[in-house]
């Protein structure tokens, strides 16, 4: 459900998303062929406009200044023809994107800072303390995140994990996977490598399951049904050594010299069954959260590097670094004049471009990248007075 | 690379591009096909054919290149004067199984490794534009990179073909001759299709002409749908029928799921039979068998279920719409149907 915005806070959002894009559209990410991607347009009042195109970024800033849309989109794809229905634009290879976002990484701290706000009379609550309004007992909300710093933590390790299984199994090489933080609550990992672009939805998936551990038959670390044992132990031909086999006979202390004690581990288990979940269980706990669908998605508009994230007002920005890299210093670009907003949650904490800010309910003077902030996730209104 | 294959390479891979070469080479015309001395070979190239339409089996017979080249050049002439798309398709996967033969065969041998290289370059880079080598860690192996492999693997239904099951390293996928050349047998049929479908000679010359009428004759008239309505079937199993009335080389999960169903909604092992005859590799005996196992008129007698909806997503057999929405199995498609038609007519009512 979306975050109902009030005209005011359209109004704000307007004035600092144009401003950013003054002072920073230059600094928008040219796509490769540009001419043969297509483009959408997110308005601030949630229209989506697409099958759009752009022979330059120079009319894409034309664009940028004069709509200030909330989001900025490019096709993943390139098209002969970008501007027509998808059937009829001519597909010509998309580029291979991993997205690993928060909501995918069941972290035990999400609860803790998940906020609904309701539909109904615009308060907002923290997510799980409440099935619904404590004030209006609505039952319709939107719910937001406002990621703590364990959730980057958390998000980065899969990047990194990412990183190594494209790397060391795939083979592509680091100068060609491009990380970029969302703007909001995750990374878009960007490969340049061109041999994976005419890839299908189906080849792609096969990809995306790989990475995550979805499949895996015991026979191919050595386990085997057998109609009258229960099960036989017999290693591939190509043995243990590389990839998924590695990763799991690691873990489980297996060679292929150790046939005898696969067998004796796959009875302790209570047979080839509870092997097989065991299995499971490792490759679920040591594969990659992505968001398959979006790595299968050969059609989906991306948004773009450099611009704005309707979401939160950060910008999606090149991750150069991983460990060193601060989305809530580095990705927080609207400008630092004061702003008068109301904020709807009785108390919250935040830190943002280098500051903290300890909040509580009602209005406040802040710099207009936190009101920016609180008004995208739905927890604070922008005022009259503004700007 | 311009190091030229055996003649022996030739005569198992006649749709290489050296052979045109060498046909080219012999100033050989197509009226010389109306001379008495290649009498054999137009009824060697026919007879493979009619084994092909009555048994549903590949030739695995081996002449000299002169011959093996000149059979398949007549073999493609008499499907073209047929001109029936089945049978074209038919044979293209025939001729892409027998080359898959022969080629595993090679690559397993414990020859030259410079030939190998050689025929891999030949096959599958000059051909298919796909690189492949042969590993230097492990004997008996073959090194494919990942892209190339996803390419091509996502075709297969088997679990075993999904990249996690593979051995993967540094962006090569290792795979054994079998796995190697399994991989391409569909794109060297489809290559053969395009070339037949191009294919424009000048004229058909008597004989072949004559050849192509006596098999025409032959070939069992193509199986139309069930007499059931199309709309009560599930999208998954109309998707099937679509694909078989076609002649397209269904996987065998979908020819399981096609015949349990048809067992499920009571028709008889004669029609469920009939419905395969468009398959290309179709033989009336082993489908038979097989229908009458999984029937459990055979085996170990356990009559076999229709494939749960998760299980054909899981192969990539599902083409679900609206109407599927709670289902979970396609047996329960019909009944779902019956209901709702049910429920329009009382609101008519």
């Amino acid at each position: 459900m979306t975050l109902t915005k009030t005209g005011q806070d359209l109004h704000l959002m307007k004035i600092a998303f144009r401003e950013f894009y003054f002072n920073y559209g230059n600094k928008v990410e040219e796509p490769s062929k540009i001419q043969n991607r297509e483009f959408g347009l997110m308005s601030l009042d949630g229209v989506m406009k697409r099958h759009l195109k752009f022979s330059s970024l120079g009319g894409l800033f034309a664009s940028l200044i004069l709509e200030t849309p909330s989001d900025v989109f490019a096709s993943n794809a390139l098209y002969d023809f970008p501007v027509l229905p998808i059937s009829e634009k001519g597909w010509r290879g998309a580029d291979l994107i991993f997205d690993i976002d928060l909501k995918d990484l069941d972290l035990k701290c999400r609860q803790s800072h998940s906020f609904r706000t309701c539909l109904s009379c615009s308060s907002s609550y923290l997510s799980g303390s409440d099935e619904s309004c404590p004030k209006c007992s609505s039952n319709s909300f939107a719910e937001s995140i406002l990621p703590c710093d364990k959730c980057i933590k958390g998000l980065k390790n899969e990047v990194a994990k990412l990183h190594s299984f494209l790397t060391s199994d795939i083979g592509i090489s680091s100068e060609k996977i491009i990380t970029y933080f969302s703007g909001n609550n995750g990374f878009h990992i960007h490969v340049l490598d061109e041999s994976f672009n005419d890839l299908n939805s189906q080849a792609r998936a096969d990809l995306a399951g790989y990475i995550m551990g979805i499949g895996i038959l015991a026979e191919v670390i050595g386990a085997w049904k057998d109609t009258r044992s229960d099960f036989r132990v017999r290693f591939p031909l190509g043995g243990l050594d590389y990839g998924w086999r590695k990763r799991i006979s690691d873990r489980l202390g297996i060679s292929i010299t150790s046939q005898k004690k696969l067998s004796n581990m796959i009875k302790e288990l209570g047979g080839l069954e509870q092997f097989r979940k065991r299995v499971a269980e490792i490759t679920k706990e040591m594969g990659v959260r992505i968001d398959s669908q979006v790595t299968t998605d050969v059609h989906r508009v991306f948004r773009m590097p450099g611009t704005l994230n309707g979401k939160s007002g950060l910008t999606k920005i090149l991750c150069a670094d991983l460990n060193s890299f601060d989305p809530f210093d580095e990705s927080c670009q609207i400008s630092s004049r004061e702003v008068s907003v109301k904020i709807m949650l009785p108390k919250m904490k935040l830190r943002l471009k280098g500051q903290r800010f300890n909040l509580t309910e009602g209005v406040v003077h802040v710099p207009m990248f936190v009101g920016v902030y609180l008004i995208s996730k739905g927890l604070a209104h922008a005022m009259d007075s503004n700007p | 690379m311009n190091i030229r294959l055996g003649t022996a390479d030739l005569a198992k891979y006649p749709f290489l591009n050296e052979a045109a070469e060498y046909m080219h080479q012999t100033y050989f015309n197509l009226d010389d096909l109306n001379l008495p001395e290649l009498g054999h070979i137009v009824e060697r190239a026919s007879n493979r054919l009619r084994s092909e339409i009555e048994h549903g089996r590949p030739d695995y017979t081996l002449e000299r290149h002169e011959v093996e080249i000149l059979t398949f050049l007549v073999g493609i002439l008499i499907i073209k004067a047929i001109n029936s798309d089945n049978l074209t398709k038919k044979h293209c996967l025939f001729e892409a199984l027998r080359a898959e033969k022969f080629l595993v065969r090679d690559l397993k041998a414990q020859g030259e490794l410079s030939t190998k290289r050689l025929l891999l370059f030949k096959i599958f880079k000059e051909l298919l534009k796909m690189d492949v080598l042969p590993s230097l860690k492990y004997q008996l192996m073959f090194e494919v990179k990942v892209a190339d492999y996803l390419k091509r693997s996502h075709l297969f239904h088997e679990q075993e073909w999904k990249l996690i099951n593979r051995l993967v390293h540094d962006g090569r996928v290792f795979l054994d001759p079998d796995e190697t050349v399994r991989l391409i047998r569909a794109e060297v049929a489809n290559l053969l299709l395009e070339r037949i479908r191009q294919m424009n000679p000048s004229h058909i010359p008597s004989t072949i002409r004559e050849q192509a009428h006596i098999l025409k004759a032959s070939i069992p008239v193509a199986s139309s749908k069930l007499d059931n309505s199309p709309l009560a079937f599930p999208p998954c199993i109309s998707h099937a029928l679509d694909e078989m009335t076609a002649g397209e080389n269904l996987p065998h999960s979908a020819r399981v799921m096609l015949a349990t169903y048809m067992l499920a909604i009571g028709k008889n092992i004669e029609e469920i039979v009939s419905l395969f005859k468009n398959a290309p590799d179709y033989d009336e005996r082993v489908s038979r068998y097989q229908v009458e196992h999984l029937a459990g008129e055979r085996g170990s007698h356990v009559r076999y279920l229709v494939p749960s909806c998760a299980k054909l997503r899981n192969d990539g057999l599902c083409f679900a719409t609206s109407q599927c929405d709670g289902l979970i199995n396609p047996v329960q498609f019909g009944r779902a149907v019956k209901f709702n038609r049910g429920e329009t007519n009382v609101s008519q009512r």
